[in-house]
């Protein structure tokens, strides 16, 4: 899966680039985290508030820090 | 602002009766705790201290033990509160109430919704682009921009609590007029074409669908406030301690006399001075209060100690720095002098009449 993490690069959003990085390794699957910091593609893709998270190109949540157990669940569905 | 977008990271659901338990315990330890802070305060600074009351230093020692948990306290109530109601609210809901407003009906609207969305100045730049794509006007944008930081939430409560109804009704009230005619100021002006280059190629491009909205149970709200309280209170308390610190010597130490001749009512520069100070005092709604309540206990101007107040939280340099990155220094300039031009007017506007 392609993970994306998208924040300007403040406090919550590298939290939360560490909690997906954790659970990208509980996982244990072969997944790749890309840290998005271009405003112009948060723009793009319809962001209102950061961080946000997308999964395989799909928007899962935005404007919120959310737990490696969060982040868990959605990589396994 | 910077300590806005409370409400992060939810605690791995546990289940609701042990939360909702935990919250009937909690209420009436904090009452309680509330009821004997102001006793406990004179005990510790004068009888454990053997401090003089009345004294410089016993006055001011008094205020710290007093203000520091007192602050504590309600901030966490009022905090807990706010992110509990932020749930409710999401930036998409309240894009999508103003998108294609017009002008006036819209500004008014955007002025609400700014009190009480969650928001974060990180995240000002995605939503000033977003609001914008999705059609709202850039004076209600503006509107809504001005609105944020400058009527904090957390700031109306504690105002509330603090200085009771009166005062925090005219803080929201004279806050909402400036976001309001700031907007509709703003909007006037066709700055549009003083956005960057890049933003005005990225609102020319097709928006994409959002993704669905989470609706959370209840024990996912709650458990959102609790991790806001977290966050908020374990981020500011510094701020709160520098903030009681002046306090307290401004209470103890400070005479009457040399305040009244620096904010008080009469000096036509005290409103451009508590300005001119509250500006690069960058801190919090939380921090602020206990100079705002030794101020007003010294006698300074209500309006004076407004203008000081909305300075230090709504007129922010480092809000500001990330603005620059979506607005040219000619929208950025007018930006900063509507804002602070509302301020000004309100100081004098209170000082005026009150």
């Amino acid at each position: 899966m392609l993970i994306e993490v998208f924040g300007p690069g403040c406090a919550k959003c590298e939290t939360l680039l560490k909690n997906t990085k954790a659970a990208v390794e509980r996982s244990g699957g072969d997944h790749a985290v890309v840290k998005v910091s271009d405003y112009a593609v948060m723009a793009a893709r319809g962001i209102l508030s950061t961080p946000a998270l997308a999964i395989d190109g799909q928007l899962k949540f935005q404007g919120k820090v959310a737990s490696s157990n969060e982040i868990l669940d959605l990589i396994k569905v | 602002m910077s300590e806005c977008c409370g409400g992060a990271r939810p605690e791995p659901a546990p289940s609701f009766l042990r939360r909702g338990g935990w919250i009937l315990l909690a209420l009436p330890a904090w009452i309680l705790l509330y009821a004997v802070i102001h006793r406990l305060s004179e005990v510790i600074a004068f009888s454990l201290l053997g401090l003089a009351p009345r004294s410089h230093l016993g006055e001011a020692v008094a205020f710290f033990f007093y203000d520091t948990p007192k602050v504590l306290l309600l901030l966490t109530l009022i905090v807990f509160i706010v992110t509990f109601l932020q749930t409710f609210i999401s930036p998409g809901r309240v894009r999508d109430a103003l998108s294609r407003r017009n002008p006036g009906l819209g500004n008014a609207m955007a002025s609400l919704f700014g009190i009480v969305t969650p928001f974060c100045s990180c995240s000002a730049v995605p939503l000033f682009i977003g609001f914008l794509k999705a059609g709202v006007p850039l004076g209600v944008t503006f509107s809504f921009l001005v609105a944020a930081p400058m009527v904090n939430e957390v700031a109306l409560g504690m105002l509330f609590a603090m200085f009771g109804w009166k005062i925090a009704l005219l803080y929201a009230g004279t806050g909402v007029a400036i976001a309001f005619f700031a907007g509709l100021v703003l909007g006037r002006m066709n700055m549009e074409r003083h956005l960057e280059g890049w933003v005005q190629e990225a609102l020319k491009a097709p928006a994409l669908a959002d993704a669905g909205e989470e609706r959370p149970s209840l024990a996912a709200r709650i458990g959102q406030a609790v991790q806001g309280v977290k966050d908020i209170v374990g981020k500011v308390w510094l701020y709160i301690l520098v903030g009681i610190l002046v306090g307290a010597f401004i209470h103890g130490f400070v005479p009457e006399a040399f305040m009244a001749s620096l904010l008080g009512r009469k000096s036509w520069y005290s409103v451009p001075l508590a300005v001119a100070i509250g500006v690069p005092l960058y801190s919090n709604a939380a921090g602020v209060m206990p100079i705002v309540e030794a101020l007003l206990g010294k006698g300074a101007a209500l309006g004076s100690t407004l203008a000081f107040m909305m300075a230090v939280i709504g007129l922010s340099l480092p809000e500001t720095v990330i603005l620059r990155r979506v607005m040219r220094p000619r929208l950025i300039g007018a930006f900063v002098g509507v804002v602070a031009a509302g301020i000004l007017l309100v100081g004098y506007l209170f000082n005026a009449i009150l």
